[in-house]
C-alpha cells in the first residue's frame, strides 16, 4: 500500500515537472534568447544554452530617447493611479450592494456584469473623440480613467464577496460603540477587508500595467506612453533585434514576477472568489 | 368627556409624530446607504454609460477627420448598410467564431488535465502551480511578440522543434502566412489562456467532498469512471461559470493580434474587435467603427443575459 502510494506521488511530481517545464518553456526562451549576443540567435541549430551570456540588451534598452526607463515610470502611474481611483469607487460600492438594502440590487449586479464583458474597442472609439473634444488626450488623468471604466465594474464585482463574509451585527454592534455609518465603514469594515483590497488592488494594477489598447489610441505623445506601447514601438525599431526586444518584454512583465513572488496567495484567492462566488 | 378626548389627541399626535420619526429616520437610512454607491454611480453615467450612448449615436453618423469635432453629420442606416455589405464582416465574424471556439475548447481540455493533476499532493506542487499562473498574468503584448519570435519562419524554435520530431518537413512561415496565421494567433492564445482555466477549476475541485471518493472507491468505481458520474456533475457551475467567461475573453482578445499580426496577412487575423479597431482608428471611419461596435454591444448583451440566466438557476439550485 505505501509502496503504491510511494509510486504514485512519484508518477504525480514527474508528470508535474513536465507539465511545468512545457507550459514554462516560452518564458524561458524569453529569458534564454535576451542574453544571447546577436551571432547566436539566428544560429542554426537553436542555442538552447548560451555560450556566451552577455546583459548588453539589458543595458541597450534602457538607454536613449526611447528607454524603458521612461515607459516603465509612465505604467507605474498609470497603474497606480487606475488602481486608486478604482479602489476609491469600487470599496464603498461593493460595500454597499453587499451589506445595504439597496433599491434595484439585481440590476445594478446585472448591469455590473453586463458591462464587464465590453470589449475594450468599444469604449476606446468614443472616449477617443470624447477626449479630443475636452482635452483630456495625451494626459494620465486621461488614461487612468479609460482604465478605471473597464476595471470598476471587474473590482466590484470581486470585492463583493469579500464583504458579504463578514460576520453578521458587525454594523449593529459598531454603532452601539458611536460609530455613524461612515466611521464604521473606514474604521470597521475596511480593515476587516484588507485582503480583498490587496487582492483587487493587485489584479488591477497589473491589468493597467497590462492594458495597450487605451494607451494606443488616447495618447499620441510618446513620453505619456507605457511599457505595452513601448515594446510594440520597439518592434518596429528593432526589427528582429530579437534579443532587445526579448529584454524589453521581460524587464516590462518584472512587475509581475514581483506580484508573483510576494501577492501569490491574493491573486488565486481572488481569482477562485471572483469565479466560483461572484 | 372632554378630558378624554383630550387624551385620545394627545395620544394621537405623539403616534403620529413617532410615525413621522420613523418615516424620516427610515428615508435617512435609505440615503445614507445609497450615499456609499454615489461615487460609482456618477462615474458609471459620465465615463461609461454617456460614452457608449454616444458610441450608439456615432453609429447613426457620417464621421470621419474632417468633421469629428463638428460632431460629423447624420446619416441614418448607411454606416449599418456598408458593414453588412462589406465581405470583411463576414471574414472577421468567421475568424472570431473560429478563434474562440478553439480557444475554449482546447483551453478547458489542457486546464482541466492540469487542474487535475496539480489538485493532488505532491512535492513541489504549489511552486509549480503559481509558475504556470505566471504565464497567464503576462501582458498579451509580450505574449504576442514572443510568439512571434517562437514561431518566426527561418530560425523559429517551433519550426526547429517540430522538424526534429519529424511533424513537419520544412519551415512553416506561421505568421506570415495566410493559411497559418490565425492558427499562430489561435495557439498563442491558448497558451496565455489555459492558467486561468487550470486555477479556477483547480478552484471549483477543492470544494468537492473528498469522502465522497473514498466511497465510490469502496464501491468499486475506478478513477475514470468516478471522474464521470462524481467530478463533472458536482462541477458543473464551476464549468458554465468558466466557460461564459472563456468565451467572453477570447471573443475581446484585440491586443495579442494586434501585436503577432495586426489582422493580416490578408484579413486572415481580423477578428472582430480588431474590425472595429481597423474603421476607426485605421481608416478614421468612426461612423462605420461605432456600426460594428454597435454590434458587439448586441452580442455582449444577449451573452450578458444568457450568463446571468444560468448564474439564477445555479444559485436557486
Amino acid at each position: 500500500m505505501v509502496n503504491t502510494n510511494n509510486r504514485r506521488t512519484i508518477l504525480y511530481m514527474v508528470l508535474g515537472i513536465l507539465a511545468t517545464c512545457i507550459m514554462m518553456f516560452p518564458v524561458y526562451w524569453m529569458f534564454i534568447t535576451s542574453i544571447k549576443p546577436l551571432n547566436e540567435i539566428f544560429s542554426s541549430p537553436p542555442i538552447f544554452f548560451p555560450n556566451d551570456p552577455t546583459f548588453k540588451p539589458y543595458i541597450e534598452i534602457f538607454q536613449g530617447e526611447k528607454s524603458m526607463l521612461l515607459y516603465m515610470k509612465n505604467s507605474f502611474i498609470i497603474g497606480s493611479g487606475s488602481m486608486l481611483l478604482t479602489l476609491l469607487l469600487s470599496a464603498p460600492a461593493a460595500y454597499a450592494l453587499a451589506r445595504k438594502k439597496i433599491t434595484g440590487l439585481v440590476i445594478i449586479v446585472g448591469v455590473l456584469i453586463t458591462s464587464q464583458m465590453f470589449p475594450t474597442i468599444i469604449m476606446a472609439t468614443p472616449l477617443y473623440i470624447i477626449y479630443q473634444k475636452i482635452g483630456l488626450t495625451d494626459t494620465f488623468l486621461g488614461l487612468i480613467i479609460a482604465n478605471t471604466t473597464v476595471l470598476l465594474p471587474f473590482a466590484i464585482i470581486l470585492l463583493r464577496p469579500f464583504f458579504l463574509r463578514l460576520p453578521k451585527g458587525l454594523e449593529e454592534a459598531a454603532l452601539i460603540d458611536g460609530c455613524n455609518k461612515f466611521t464604521t465603514f473606514f474604521k470597521v469594515i475596511l480593515p476587516l477587508t484588507r485582503t480583498g483590497l490587496i487582492t483587487v488592488g493587485t489584479f488591477t494594477f497589473l491589468m493597467a500595467w497590462n492594458e495597450l489598447l487605451f494607451a494606443l489610441t488616447l495618447s499620441n505623445d510618446n513620453s505619456m506612453r507605457p511599457v505595452t506601447v513601448g515594446i510594440f514601438n520597439y518592434m518596429g525599431e528593432y526589427q528582429s533585434v530579437w534579443n532587445n526586444l526579448m529584454a524589453a518584454s521581460f524587464v516590462s512583465s518584472l512587475p509581475i514576477v514581483i506580484a508573483f513572488i510576494f501577492l501569490q496567495k491574493y491573486i488565486v484567492d481572488g481569482l477562485t472568489t471572483g469565479a466560483t462566488k461572484g | 368627556m372632554d378630558t378624554k378626548t383630550e387624551a385620545t389627541r394627545l395620544n394621537m399626535n405623539t403616534k403620529q409624530k413617532v410615525k413621522y420619526k420613523k418615516n424620516s429616520k427610515k428615508k435617512m437610512n435609505w440615503i445614507t446607504d445609497h450615499l456609499f454607491l454615489f461615487p460609482t454611480i456618477l462615474f458609471f453615467l459620465i465615463f461609461i454609460l454617456y460614452p457608449i450612448l454616444y458610441n450608439i449615436m456615432l453609429s447613426f453618423k457620417k464621421m470621419d477627420v474632417s468633421n469629428f469635432m463638428t460632431g460629423g453629420v447624420w446619416a441614418g442606416l448607411a454606416n449599418y448598410q456598408a458593414i453588412f455589405s462589406d465581405p470583411l464582416l463576414y471574414k472577421a465574424l468567421l475568424n472570431s467564431f473560429i478563434f474562440t471556439f478553439a480557444c475554449i475548447v482546447i483551453e478547458f481540455i489542457i486546464g482541466f488535465a492540469l487542474a487535475l493533476l496539480f489538485r493532488q499532493k505532491f512535492p513541489g506542487v504549489n511552486f509549480m502551480r503559481g509558475l504556470i499562473l505566471v504565464v497567464w498574468m503576462l501582458p498579451s503584448v509580450v505574449v504576442g511578440v514572443l510568439y512571434k519570435w517562437i514561431m518566426a519562419g527561418d530560425s523559429g524554435v517551433l519550426n526547429f522543434v517540430l522538424t526534429q520530431v519529424g511533424l513537419i518537413e520544412e519551415n512553416i512561415l506561421w505568421v506570415s502566412s495566410e493559411q497559418f496565421a490565425l492558427i499562430a494567433v489561435t495557439a498563442a492564445n491558448i497558451w496565455h489562456g489555459i492558467p486561468f482555466y487550470m486555477i479556477i477549476l483547480l478552484g471549483g475541485l477543492s470544494t468537492l467532498p473528498r469522502d465522497l471518493y473514498e466511497a465510490a472507491k469502496i464501491d468499486g468505481a475506478n478513477g475514470w469512471k468516478s471522474f464521470l458520474k462524481i467530478t463533472l456533475p458536482l462541477m458543473k457551475p464551476t464549468v458554465l461559470v468558466l466557460l461564459m467567461l472563456g468565451l467572453i475573453n477570447s471573443f475581446k482578445v484585440f491586443d495579442l493580434i494586434y501585436v503577432m499580426t495586426g489582422g493580416g496577412p490578408l484579413d486572415a487575423t481580423t477578428v472582430i474587435p480588431y474590425y472595429a479597431y481597423k474603421l476607426s482608428f485605421l481608416q478614421f471611419n468612426f461612423g462605420e467603427g461605432g456600426a460594428v461596435s454597435g454590434i458587439m454591444l448586441i452580442l455582449v448583451i444577449i451573452l450578458a443575459i444568457v450568463y446571468l440566466k444560468l448564474m439564477q438557476k445555479e444559485e436557486a439550485n
